[in-house]
């Protein structure tokens, strides 16, 4: 066990920060979060602006390889996610950067590599993903969306749901059955299209709160190169589990949460109620640190997770568990903040919201991470399934 | 960062794996709760020529010379198993001999602790139950070339069969409660010293200790007079990651015990553990044990490398103490009646996990540190 960094890791860990902390002064209001970026223009534009920044330090292609631009080794990845984790930063894309580039890496022609690693690498191609169905959620498997080839192209027709930010990503990447003849599993295949090709149509679906992260998109014999595959024809879940497996540590997200902690406990250092600060309340201190005690377990178990992947190893058991575990921590972060904010804590960004609004906001914002990319009771059955050992569901 | 464990510590597992596998089946566990001793001396002895009590010892004075990181890989493996009697006691009492003890002090006893051949405790609560300086009443008063002390200690672990006692007392009323502590170390044969076993949960004999005008020689004291709070402090750390450590081991028999049972016992025609009510739960317990696992491993680092971690200490012994109860519990929950009868093993975990928060600080004593080392005004 050593979890000391090396002399050039403290390094670049400074550098990390000073960037990202330099950036969050840029921050404009309408930005306040990960999920704002696919809510509001100008939100977007920071998120560009942070990409090009980035880019232009070569932090978009941490731990690729050299010949396809790469810097860095793994672990500056998780350093750089730490930084931006805890400043709020955006600028890398969740679709693009964390989840597309490592599975070109790993499962992607020559010929795809070359032709969709740079612009990534750049920060000029932003990426959406392509993967629930409105009948096939948990149960992936099952989706219907049909690309059949024709020549040298597919042809793609149905329609796909819970799309985080279709309506801004340039290019998309879905699963599609190709081969609807054979077995689950066995009949689909990774695919990689412009999202300005003819055919396409996206809705935006409304959020609880009135705003709209998320897209269903519809295709409507939408025809995109047959070129454009990764993996092999028909065996794209394969490629789907690969790409679930990368970037879950999830240290980016428990970063911004420690943030969020120390925020409120300087808000309850500050404010006073009874006639005395919040903070000397024995209740409240006893859930901050209770709710600490759990920031630090989740960040013991994302360093694992990233542990393991520098390492080229995955553990499925830990990735699942670690994503559990830091964002049901979210829930109950959520809860206890707007708790000790007592009637403050229903307020949005305003001039009456504490914190602005932060809390609100995330009341309704942890279901993002409990739901999307498995919902947690499938990834408590993919323990039990292929973790523990136990019967599988029919 | 590499989160492995090193070669020495994965042979030390091993070997302790097998060694507690072996030389102290449930059968013997059962067998020593119901006794008067509560532990083995003949276990001890083994436990003795294998050097774990002498584990973080250096070798100019007996010991192994291992670290800190390398004891909490050893009592994972002692939780893991149940070890019952006085080996974290004696280690945890050595942390401040080790410390601040004199040239002379240490000549004295570390060598034969590493030999097994002396059993230390550490008698710190009062009536008041607490972890903090002010539950801190017996009084030490100077006289002569002694300290005489008079009063009572409670839950003093394993004090009915203890060579040498930590006693934890005041010397001076000062103006906080951390000022004017003093710690000796107490020859429990000396005149006036009782004890009488206290009945717990865990069976694991704590004992209250009565002094009745204990005559204690200066030489004894460790560290100085008046300012004995932060080895207290000290001590409470350590301890608290090191009880984290064997209550790590004590989650992962849970776990396992209770994946493996859900495989085998059949209900409706097929294993509960093909029900989801069954499975989300053990996806629960084996992630309380995961992150439970990495927690202890970052804080035994830290504490091996000499970094400050008084608050990750804390966290870690305020997270475990949770995870263990609740483990444990469902462990019972999961096994279904069959768990609840003393027969069965799990009932072992289940009292212990009780008797593991309490020691060196329960949750909300933890919590309260990490509240002030998280910057709460």
């Amino acid at each position: 066990m050593d979890l000391a960094l090396t002399d050039e890791q403290k390094a670049r860990k400074q550098e990390f920060d000073a960037v990202c902390k330099e950036l969050e002064k840029k921050k404009p209001p309408s930005y306040l979060g990960f999920e704002t970026i696919y809510e509001n223009d100008e939100a977007w534009e920071y998120n560009l602006y942070c990409a090009k920044e980035f880019a232009k330090k070569g932090w978009l292609a941490l731990g690729w390889p050299p010949e396809y631009g790469g810097k860095g080794d793994m672990m500056d990845k998780v350093l750089f996610a730490e930084a931006r984790g805890y400043y709020d930063v955006p600028g890398v894309d969740i679709f693009g950067v964390q989840m597309l580039a490592p599975t070109l890496l790993q499962a992607a022609s020559e010929e795809i590599k070359r032709e969709f690693l740079p612009p990534i690498a750049r920060g000029e191609v932003m990426w959406c993903e392509l993967w629930s169905e409105p009948n096939a959620g948990s149960d992936l498997a099952s989706l219907s969306t049909t690309a059949i080839k024709k020549g040298d192209e597919y042809v793609i027709n149905g329609q796909k749901t819970w799309n985080t930010g279709a309506h801004k990503g340039d290019w998309g990447f879905g699963v599609y059955k190709t081969d609807p003849a054979a077995r689950k599993h066995h009949n689909m295949t990774f695919i990689l299209f412009d999202m300005k090709t003819p055919g396409i149509t996206i809705r935006r679906i409304p959020y609880l709160d009135g705003n709209a992260p998320y897209c269903e998109v519809y295709f409507d014999d939408v025809h995109v190169p047959a070129k454009n595959i990764v993996g092999q024809e028909h065996e794209g879940w394969a490629v789907v589990n690969l790409l679930a497996g990368f970037e879950r540590s999830g240290i980016d997200i428990i970063m911004t949460m420690i943030r969020g902690l120390e925020d409120l406990v300087k808000f309850c250092n500050e404010t006073k109620r009874h006639g005395q600060p919040l903070a000397k309340d024995p209740l409240i201190r006893n859930r901050l640190a209770q709710t600490a005690c759990e920031l630090e377990a989740a960040r013991a178990l994302a360093y694992r997770v990233a542990d393991l992947q520098n390492r080229n190893e995955m553990s499925l058991m830990d990735a699942a568990a670690g994503k559990i575990f830091y964002s049901e921590l979210g829930e109950r972060l959520a809860f206890l903040a707007t708790d000790i904010l007592g009637p403050y804590g229903q307020v949005k960004t305003s001039r009456w919201a504490p914190l602005d609004g932060a809390w609100e906001r995330m009341y309704h914002e942890h279901f993002i991470t409990s739901v999307s990319m498995g919902t947690n009771e499938i990834q408590r059955n993919i323990m039990a399934w292929y973790g523990l050992g136990l019967t599988r569901m029919k | 960062m590499d989160l492995r464990l090193t070669e020495t510590q994965e042979i030390l597992k091993k070997m302790a794996r097998d060694f507690l596998t072996t030389e102290c089946p449930k059968t013997l566990l059962r067998k020593l709760e119901q006794s008067e001793e509560g532990y083995s001396p003949e276990l001890w002895k083994k436990v003795a020529e294998l050097g774990w009590m002498g584990l973080i010892i250096p070798e100019e004075y007996g010991g192994m010379g291992y670290s800190f990181q390398d004891l909490v890989v050893l009592l994972e493996e002692v939780g893991r198993n149940i070890l019952p009697g006085p080996l974290i006691a004696t280690i945890t009492s050595t942390f401040p001999i080790l410390e601040v003890g004199t040239e002379e002090q240490k000549k004295e006893f570390l060598p034969k602790i590493a030999q097994g051949q002396l059993i230390l405790s550490t008698a710190l609560l009062e009536d008041e139950g607490v972890f903090d300086a002010s539950g801190i009443a017996i009084k030490a008063t100077p006289k002569g070339d002694n300290f005489v002390i008079s009063g009572k200690k409670l839950f003093v672990e394993m004090a009915h069969v203890a060579d040498y006692l930590l006693c934890v007392t005041r010397t001076k009323d000062g103006a906080s409660p951390e000022e004017g502590i003093t710690v000796f170390i107490v020859d429990s044969k000396t005149p006036g010293i009782t004890w009488e076993v206290i009945p717990t949960i865990a069976a694991d004999k704590l004992c209250e200790v009565r002094f009745k005008d204990v005559n204690v020689p200066k030489k004894n004291i460790l560290g100085k007079v008046d300012q004995g709070w932060p080895i207290v402090e000290m001590m409470l750390r350590k301890g608290a990651i090191a009880k984290s450590a064997e209550s790590l081991g004590a989650i992962e028999t849970c776990v396992e015990m209770t994946v493996a049972y859900s495989k085998e016992r059949v209900q409706y025609d097929r294993p509960i553990g093909a029900f989801q009510a069954v499975q989300h739960k053990l996806a629960d317990m084996w992630t309380a044990m995961e992150t439970s696992r990495y927690l202890v491993y970052e804080t035994a680092w830290m504490e091996s490398e000499g970094l400050p971690c008084a608050k990750e200490a804390s966290i870690s012994k305020a997270y475990i103490n949770e995870a263990y109860k609740d483990t444990a519990k469902w462990a019972v929950r999961l096994h279904g009646a069959i768990a609840t009868s003393s027969d069965h093993d799990i009932p072992f975990y289940y009292r212990r996990s009780k008797a593991a928060d309490i020691a060196f600080g329960n949750t909300d004593f933890h919590r309260e540190i990490v509240a002030q080392k998280m910057g709460l005004a």
